[in-house]
C-alpha cells in the first residue's frame, strides 16, 4: 500500500517538476529569442528583400503577429499551447507540431542507436580499464577517451565523413535515405546505412565520459576492504568483478548514461548538420538562425522533455535495482 | 541582399568547418587513385552516358516553406513545377511562356494578357484565365515575399484574358508576370506547398524534408521536353555538396569560390557570369543628418564628391577579381553590369592613382601636414567601411580596396560588424553591401529619394531630382523596352546620374561568379547572367541542357 502511494507521490511530484520546467525554458527561450540580433522578417524575406516594400513588410508582420508586443505574442502563444496547438512554423509554413513529430521520428533512431553503442561501449571499456589498472590497455583506454572528451562532433563527423564518404567511398556522404529513390523503394537497409556514420559519431564522442566514470568508480571499489577481502579468499578477474564490482558501478554509469540526454541531444544537432540528416537537430538550428519563434519554442520543449525524461528514468531505474534507494523512497 | 539572411549565422562554423574540408580534401587528391570507381567516373565515358536520363543536382538550399509560388517558390530559377506567364531567355530577353501576348494601357495602369488555350496542368485539367486571376490573388494576400501592394485588381473576362489593374504605373511590374508561378485553382488547398500540381516541365514526385526532392518530367507540358525525365535536388550544405561531388553521388554542385583549386575526378568547373555584386555604399548627407528611423546618418567624408571618386578610381577591380575571387568574377562599375537597363557608357578605366590625386586636389582635398592622408577644411579624409563579420569574401574585398584608396590618400578603416550593428551604423557609415538582380526595381530602390533611409534600401539617402524625373519616367513607361533608355539615363545621362562620372553614390567592386561542379559531358547550355544568390537559378534551362558525346 505505502508502495503504491510512494509511487504516486514520486511521479505526481515529476509531473509537477516538469511543468514547471518547461514553462519556465518556454518563457526563458522566448526572452533570449527577444535579445537575439535575428530578425524575423527579415531572416523570413530573405533572399528576396529586394523586392518587399515597406507595405508589404507590414503585411508580413501583420500575418505573423510580429506586430503585436512580446507580452502578447507569448501570451497568445500559451493560450494556443494549453489547446494543444504549437502554432505554425513560419520558415517551414507546417504545423510545429507536424514538423517536430517528422524530424523526432528520424531523430530517435539515431540517437537510440547512438546512445546504446556509446552505453555499452563505454561500460565495457571503462571496466577493463580500472580492472587492468596502469598497465598499457588501461593507459591506452584513457588516452583514447581523453582524446575524444576534448574533440569536437563536428570534426570527428567530417573525419568520419571524409574518410568512409569520400576516401574510402563506402558509406553515403549525408542524407537518410539514397539519393534519388522512391520512398517505396527504400529499405530498412538503406535507412541503417545511412545512419551509421551520424550514429557513429554521436556513439564515439559519448563513450568517453562514460568509461572515465565508470573506470573511476571501478576503481574507488577495487580498493575497499570488501574486496581486499575477497581477493584474499583468492577471487580474481572476471568472477571478482561480478560478484563485487558490477552492482557498485552500474549504478552510477546508468545514471550517467541516462543524463546524458542532453549532450546526446546536442550532439544530434552537430552531427545532422554535418551529414545533412534530417532530424530535430537540422530543424533547431534553421528554426534558432531565422528567428522562427514557433517553432523553435516547439522544439525547446520537445528536448526539455526529452531530457527530463531521461534523467527521471535513471531514477526510477536507481530506484529498482538499489533496495536501499527504495527503501528510501518508501519510508 | 541576397540569400544571406538565413545563412549568416551559421557562417562562422560553416567557414571552419569548410576550411577542415578543404584542406583534408587537398589531402585526397593523392588517395584518390585508389578509391574504387564511382559513378562520376563512369558518367565521364560517353557512350554509357548519352542513354542516362535522370540527373542528380546539388545546386541550392531547400525551399522550406514547400514550392508554392504564391508565398515565394520560383523567386530564383524557375519555378519548375509551375510555368509563368513570360520567361527571361538566356540573354535575358523577354519571351512568352503562358502568355502570347500581352499589352500596356497608354496611363500604364491596365496590363492585358492574353494566353495559350492548349495548357494543362499535370493532373490532365486546362489552365485558364481563372487560375491567373486566383494565382495573383493568392498571392497579393499571402503575405509573403511576393510584393503585389501596387495592384489594384485583376479580372478574367474570359478563358484566355487576364486583365491587370495597378495603382500606380510600374514598368517593372513584368517581373512579376515572369517570376510567379501559376496555380491551379481547382487544386489548390492547404497542402499545395508539398503537392504542387502545375503547368512547369516538371511535377514534384517526392520530397523528402531537409533531404531531398525527386522530380520527373511534366507528360502534360507544352513546352520543350527536357533530355533528363527524372532528376533529384538534394539539399545539402556546400560543404556537404562538394562532399558528394568528391564521392562521386552528384552531376552537378554548386561550390564557393574557396574550393574552386581543387581538382574533383570526372568533373568540370563551370563559371557562370552574374550580377550578385559586391560595392561600397556612401552616405550622401554630412554628418548630422537623421535617417527615417532617427538614427544618425552622414558622414562628412564620403558625402564630398571628390572622396567618392577618388575611391571609385583609384580600385583595381581586376585585381580584386584574381585576388579574392580567385579570378572568378568580373570588375563592377554599377548595380546591373551587363543587363539591359545598364547603361555601358559609365563604365571607365580604374586602378587609376594619378587621376585620383587630380580629383581630390581639384576638390581642395591636400596633404597639408604630411601624414600621407588628404585634409579639406580640417577634416581628415578618413572614414569607416563596415561588412557583415564572418563574411570571407566581404572581409577580403574590403581590406583589399581599403589598401588601394591608401595612396591616394585616403584612409579606410575596415571593420567587421554584425547584421543588427551594421543596419544601425549604415546610415552613418560606409558599407560593403552585395545586391544584383533580373528586376530594375532594384535600381529605383536604391538610388530614388522615394525609398530613402528604408531598411536596406538607399541607406545613404541619395537624393538626385534629375535621377528621380528619368526613373520615374522608368517606371511609368508602358513597357520595358520603352523603359530602358529612361534607366541608362538615371544612371548618366551626360550630365549627372548616379553612375561615377555623376554622383558617385556608390563604388562597385565585383560581380561574384557562380561556380558549379559539372560532371563531364553535361552540357548545361547557355547560362543567363545570374541574380544575386547561388544555386537555383542555373536550372533555369533545364530544357537545354544534354549529355555532349563529343567531350570527354
Amino acid at each position: 500500500m505505502t508502495g503504491r502511494n510512494g509511487w504516486a507521490r514520486f511521479v505526481g511530484f515529476k509531473m509537477l517538476r516538469l511543468v514547471s520546467l518547461l514553462v519556465g525554458v518556454s518563457v526563458l527561450s522566448f526572452i533570449l529569442m527577444q535579445f537575439s540580433p535575428v530578425d524575423p522578417i527579415e531572416a523570413y524575406i530573405g533572399g528576396d528583400m529586394i523586392r518587399v516594400s515597406a507595405e508589404q513588410r507590414s503585411l508580413i508582420e501583420e500575418r505573423w503577429g510580429l506586430n503585436e508586443s512580446p507580452t502578447e505574442r507569448l501570451l497568445t502563444w500559451g493560450q494556443a499551447l494549453i489547446q494543444g496547438d504549437l502554432g505554425t512554423s513560419m520558415i517551414y509554413r507546417q504545423p510545429v507540431a507536424d514538423i517536430i513529430q517528422e524530424r523526432f521520428m528520424n531523430s530517435v533512431a539515431l540517437m537510440a542507436v547512438a546512445w546504446l553503442l556509446s552505453g555499452i561501449f563505454g561500460f565495457a571499456l571503462g571496466v577493463v580499464a580500472a580492472m587492468r589498472r596502469d598497465s598499457k590497455l588501461d593507459r591506452l583506454i584513457c588516452w583514447y577517451c581523453y582524446t575524444l572528451a576534448s574533440t569536437p562532433v563536428f570534426w570527428i563527423a567530417l573525419l568520419l565523413l571524409m574518410v568512409f564518404g569520400v576516401w574510402l567511398g563506402w558509406l553515403p556522404v549525408g542524407l537518410g535515405v539514397p539519393a534519388g529513390m522512391s520512398a517505396d523503394q527504400v529499405t530498412w537497409g538503406d535507412r541503417a546505412i545511412h545512419m551509421i556514420l551520424p550514429a557513429l559519431t554521436l556513439s564515439l564522442t559519448g563513450v568517453a565520459s562514460i568509461a572515465l566514470h565508470t573506470r573511476q568508480k571501478l576503481t574507488d571499489v577495487l580498493e575497499s576492504d570488501y574486496i581486499l577481502f575477497a581477493r584474499a579468499r583468492g577471487e580474481h578477474g572476471f568472477q571478482l568483478f561480478r560478484r563485487h564490482g558490477f552492482r557498485h558501478v552500474v549504478l552510477p554509469a546508468i545514471t550517467l548514461q541516462f543524463a546524458s540526454f542532453s549532450e546526446l541531444f546536442g550532439g544530434a544537432v552537430l552531427a545532422e548538420q554535418v551529414f545533412s540528416y534530417p532530424g530535430l537537430g537540422q530543424a533547431t538550428v534553421q528554426a534558432g538562425l531565422r528567428g522562427d519563434a514557433p517553432l523553435l519554442l516547439g522544439l525547446v520543449m520537445c528536448s526539455a522533455i526529452f531530457v527530463f525524461t531521461g534523467n527521471m528514468v535513471a531514477d526510477i531505474l536507481y530506484r529498482m535495482i538499489d533496495p536501499r534507494m527504495k527503501e528510501e523512497l518508501m519510508s | 541582399m541576397g540569400r544571406f539572411s538565413w545563412r549568416w549565422g551559421k557562417r562562422k562554423v560553416r567557414t571552419g568547418l569548410g576550411i577542415l574540408l578543404v584542406c583534408s580534401i587537398g589531402l585526397s587528391g593523392c588517395a584518390q587513385g585508389t578509391a574504387p570507381a564511382t559513378s562520376s567516373a563512369e558518367n565521364g565515358q560517353p557512350g554509357t552516358t548519352s542513354t542516362k536520363d535522370e540527373l542528380v543536382l546539388a545546386v541550392g538550399t531547400e525551399p522550406e516553406g514547400g514550392f508554392d509560388p504564391t508565398t515565394g517558390w520560383g523567386q530564383y530559377g524557375s519555378p519548375l513545377f509551375q510555368s509563368t506567364l513570360l520567361k527571361r531567355d538566356a540573354k535575358l530577353q523577354l519571351v512568352n511562356d503562358l502568355a502570347t501576348t500581352y499589352s500596356v494601357s497608354e496611363d500604364g495602369l491596365t496590363w492585358t494578357v492574353t494566353l495559350r488555350d492548349d495548357v494543362k496542368f499535370s493532373d490532365g485539367e486546362p489552365l485558364t484565365a481563372e487560375d491567373v486571376k486566383f494565382t495573383f490573388e493568392t498571392a497579393a494576400k499571402s503575405g509573403s515575399v511576393i510584393d503585389l501592394t501596387n495592384m489594384a485588381d485583376v479580372q478574367a473576362p474570359d478563358d484566355r484574358t487576364v486583365v491587370f489593374t495597378l495603382k500606380s504605373p510600374q514598368s517593372t511590374f513584368i517581373s512579376l508576370l515572369t517570376t510567379l508561378g501559376i496555380v491551379p485553382e481547382h487544386a489548390y488547398g492547404a497542402d499545395y506547398a508539398e503537392h504542387p500540381v502545375g503547368s512547369g516541365p516538371y511535377k514534384l514526385v517526392q520530397w523528402d524534408k531537409g533531404q531531398q526532392a525527386i522530380v520527373e518530367a511534366n507528360e502534360e507540358y507544352y513546352g520543350n521536353k527536357s533530355a533528363f525525365h527524372k532528376l533529384t535536388f538534394l539539399y545539402l550544405d556546400e560543404d556537404a555538396a562538394y562532399a558528394a561531388a568528391q564521392a562521386g553521388t552528384v552531376d552537378i554542385a554548386a561550390i564557393p569560390a574557396a574550393f574552386s583549386k581543387q581538382q574533383v575526378n570526372g568533373m568540370t568547373l563551370e563559371a557562370v557570369k552574374t550580377v550578385d555584386n559586391r560595392g561600397i555604399m556612401f552616405p550622401m548627407q554630412p554628418a548630422g543628418a537623421k535617417s527615417g528611423d532617427g538614427l544618425p546618418a552622414g558622414n562628412d567624408v564620403t558625402s564630398d564628391l571628390a572622396i567618392r571618386q577618388a575611391v571609385n578610381v583609384v580600385i583595381d577591380r581586376k585585381a580584386l577579381v584574381e585576388g579574392v575571387l580567385e579570378g572568378y568574377g568580373r570588375p563592377a562599375y554599377s548595380v546591373s553590369d551587363d543587363l539591359p537597363w545598364s547603361n555601358a557608357e559609365a563604365v571607365f578605366t580604374d586602378a587609376n592613382l594619378e587621376e585620383a590625386k587630380r580629383i581630390l586636389a581639384s576638390g581642395g582635398w591636400v596633404d597639408a601636414d604630411g601624414d600621407g592622408i588628404v585634409e579639406k577644411n580640417g577634416v581628415k579624409a578618413e572614414f569607416n567601411l563596415l561588412y557583415f563579420a564572418g563574411d570571407l569574401t566581404r572581409q577580403s574585398l574590403a581590406l583589399a580596396a581599403a589598401d588601394m584608396v591608401a595612396p591616394a590618400g585616403i584612409k579606410i578603416n575596415v571593420e567587421g560588424k554584425s547584421r543588427e550593428e551594421t543596419k544601425k551604423l549604415a546610415y552613418s557609415n560606409a558599407v560593403l553591401f552585395g545586391w544584383g538582380s533580373h528586376d530594375p526595381l532594384e535600381t529605383y530602390n536604391l538610388y530614388s529619394s522615394t525609398h530613402k533611409g528604408e531598411g536596406y534600401y538607399n541607406v545613404g539617402l541619395y537624393s538626385n531630382p534629375v535621377v528621380d524625373s528619368w526613373m520615374d519616367k522608368a517606371l511609368q513607361a508602358t513597357s520595358e523596352e520603352d523603359a530602358l533608355p529612361f534607366w541608362q539615363k538615371a544612371e548618366w545621362d551626360g550630365t549627372t546620374g548616379f553612375s561615377y562620372q555623376g554622383d558617385a553614390p556608390w563604388a562597385w567592386l565585383v560581380n561574384i561568379d557562380h561556380l558549379y561542379l559539372v560532371t563531364n559531358g553535361l552540357n548545361i547550355g547557355e547560362q543567363q547572367i545570374h541574380p544575386h544568390g547561388h544555386g537555383w537559378p542555373v536550372t533555369t534551362n533545364l530544357e537545354e541542357w544534354s549529355w555532349d558525346n563529343s567531350t570527354k
